[in-house]
């Protein structure tokens, strides 16, 4: 298997083509064995009540926030099929799509770094020495994210960054409305940019497929409900988090 | 580049019934090759810028010959139908002369006698950059070099490009698409019927493949309904030499008349776009019109509103519009 296609340029000089999508069936292939093993796992170990959902809503996540999360996510899942299927065989007019849903999810991002930065707590998503103790197991009581949350986070950060920068270069080679398409990228640098573009597709594709398992996870619905209606319940706040370390107010 | 003077040793399977065709193609998929007259596998061949593993010759099998009447008056044409037999049938000459006269112009008499109908339709463009062998975005690579800034794309197109500016090199395709034609098409899974202009595909959707055929999939058969037969038809292509050259503009038209104004009409271009490119606004444009120069006068800009010149395929422009005045002059 290779993990890179290589062709020659027009003078014969040997130069990147972008990354071996032989490596999507590995990606999902480590994905779902991922799934079976947790899924496994969890049904051997998990035994514990759930906490209640009654009692007092704490809020998990504003408005404005929740909206960012799923327009990112109807974004990303619309770059993946328009990517990811012409690839595997399933053809249809995929591009105009795909530059669509990349600029939603530029534009989504690009606020949403701008409102964490500057309007939010931006280390809340940082990983601290304090969050490795998760890693020992047993009953830790996180702050607002847990370490599992802010790894996923931080994958995602990184994937989608390189994913949009690289798009957005791309995005000159093809017509849209503002311009007509440039011709004028080496091949040597396409090659860079289709092997980054692939490879962050790739973890893309990997981290959403475990990020969707989670989410649908039953101990972890109450943080997908939060993504929806924007709330814990104060018992799922006891449950799951340091009050010392995360205490939200009360929410209606 | 190289040329050689003696073909690759490749395998040869020469069914003689489609299941056994059929479940080769399955077999082989993308590394088996469907051989008709080999009009354009040869050269490919020749020049090493392909190498499949097999050849599925199709040439043998009886029932992709051969042009029957259908019950509704229309006319089926096997796909295994030479050019020459297109051109000459007497019911094609009779009903539907939009076709012949395509087949008429399709490269030189000896190609027509040895081409299929089949191979002149599923035919792979003739993009130099991309004939050469070079690894632009047709043959997978991340470059169009006919869209360079260098690039020489005198022949390419005005319409549809999506990274690709490739056109269809096809004359009858723009005839079929013109009147409506079905492609009857079948695998091992069973068969399908896919309308003349949804066969052929535009880089946007397939940028590897020029039709909608898959890997282990053989047309069988060009069925052309009778809706179009005996309509007043115009057909022109324009090519830097009158015979073995393919269009750099055609024009397929069919018009339904009455009482002097036209009231249905199909035009279609070929070398302009990677598929068929049917001229809509003209079309709707035309209706109620009489057929004459002041109306050709009056639509045949609409024919290129939504043209993208390249460095080199502008005059493709004022050649487009002037086939709608001919044709619609009549």
């Amino acid at each position: 298997m290779d993990l890179v296609r290589v062709r020659d340029d027009v003078w014969g000089r040997e130069v990147l083509a972008g990354v071996s999508w032989d490596l999507l069936w590995l990606v999902l292939t480590a994905a779902f064995a991922i799934i079976i093993a947790h899924l496994l796992l969890m049904a051997v170990l998990n035994r514990k009540a759930r906490p209640s959902a009654a009692g007092k809503k704490l809020a998990r996540h504003a408005g404005v926030d929740r909206a960012f999360h799923w327009i990112t996510a109807i974004a990303t899942i619309v770059l993946l099929v328009t990517g990811v299927f012409p690839i595997i065989g399933i053809n249809f007019p995929w591009l105009t799509p795909h530059w669509i849903a990349g600029l939603v999810l530029t534009v989504a991002v690009g606020l949403h770094v701008v409102r964490s930065l500057f309007f939010q707590d931006p280390l809340a998503m940082w990983i601290a020495p304090s969050d490795l103790k998760e890693l020992a197991g047993g009953d830790v009581k996180t702050a607002k994210y847990s370490l599992a949350q802010k790894g996923m986070h931080l994958g995602m950060a990184v994937v989608v960054l390189v994913v949009i920068v690289t798009g957005l270069v791309l995005f000159l080679a093809i017509d849209t409305p503002w311009w007509n398409r440039t011709n004028s990228i080496d091949e040597a640098t396409l090659g860079w940019l289709f092997l980054l573009h692939g490879a962050s597709t790739l973890g893309l594709v990997g981290l959403t497929a475990l990020h969707i398992y989670f989410g649908l996870r039953p101990e972890k619905l109450f943080y997908t409900r939060s993504m929806i209606k924007g709330w814990i319940s104060e018992h799922e706040h006891a449950a799951h988090h340091d009050a010392a370390r995360w205490s939200p107010e009360e929410t209606r | 580049m190289t040329s050689y003077d003696v073909m690759p040793a490749t395998e040869l399977y020469q069914p003689v019934n489609i299941e056994d065709a059929t479940a080769l193609a399955a077999r082989l998929g993308r590394k088996g090759w469907l051989l008709g007259g080999g009009q354009d596998t040869y050269g490919w061949l020749k020049d090493r810028a392909k190498r499949p593993d097999a050849f599925i010759d199709l040439t043998g099998i009886d029932v992709l010959k051969g042009i029957r009447s259908l019950p509704d008056g229309g006319v089926e044409i096997g796909s295994m139908t030479t050019i020459t037999e297109v051109a000459q049938n007497p019911l094609i000459n009779e009903k539907f002369t939009l076709l012949s006269a395509a087949a008429k112009t399709v490269a030189s008499p000896q190609i027509r006698n040895m081409g299929t109908l089949g191979g002149n339709l599923c035919q792979d463009t003739r993009c130099w950059y991309y004939r050469r062998g070079l690894n632009c975005y047709r043959a997978g690579g991340n470059i169009c070099y006919a869209d360079s800034p260098e690039g020489m794309n005198r022949e390419h197109a005005l319409f549809g490009a999506s990274r690709c500016v490739a056109v269809t090199p096809s004359d009858t395709a723009p005839a079929l698409v013109a009147l409506e034609a079905t492609m009857l098409i079948t695998s091992a899974s069973g068969s399908r019927q896919v309308a003349a202009e949804d066969f052929f595909v535009g880089p946007a959707t397939d940028i590897l493949n020029m039709t909608a055929l898959q890997a282990d999939e053989i047309l069988v058969s060009v069925r052309i309904p009778r809706k179009w037969a005996d309509a007043t038809f115009y057909h022109e292509k324009v090519a830097d030499r009158n015979v073995w050259d393919f269009a750099l503009v055609s024009l397929c038209a069919a018009f339904k008349e009455d009482a002097g104004q036209i009231t249905d009409a199909r035009l279609v271009a070929g070398g302009v776009d990677c598929v068929p490119h049917r001229l809509r606004e003209v079309e709707q444009a035309i209706i109620g019109q009489p057929r004459n120069e002041t109306t050709g006068e009056a639509v045949k800009v609409r024919a290129t509103s939504a043209a993208t010149t390249l460095n080199y395929n502008q005059f493709k422009v004022p050649l487009m519009q002037n086939l709608v005045l001919r044709a619609l002059r009549g």
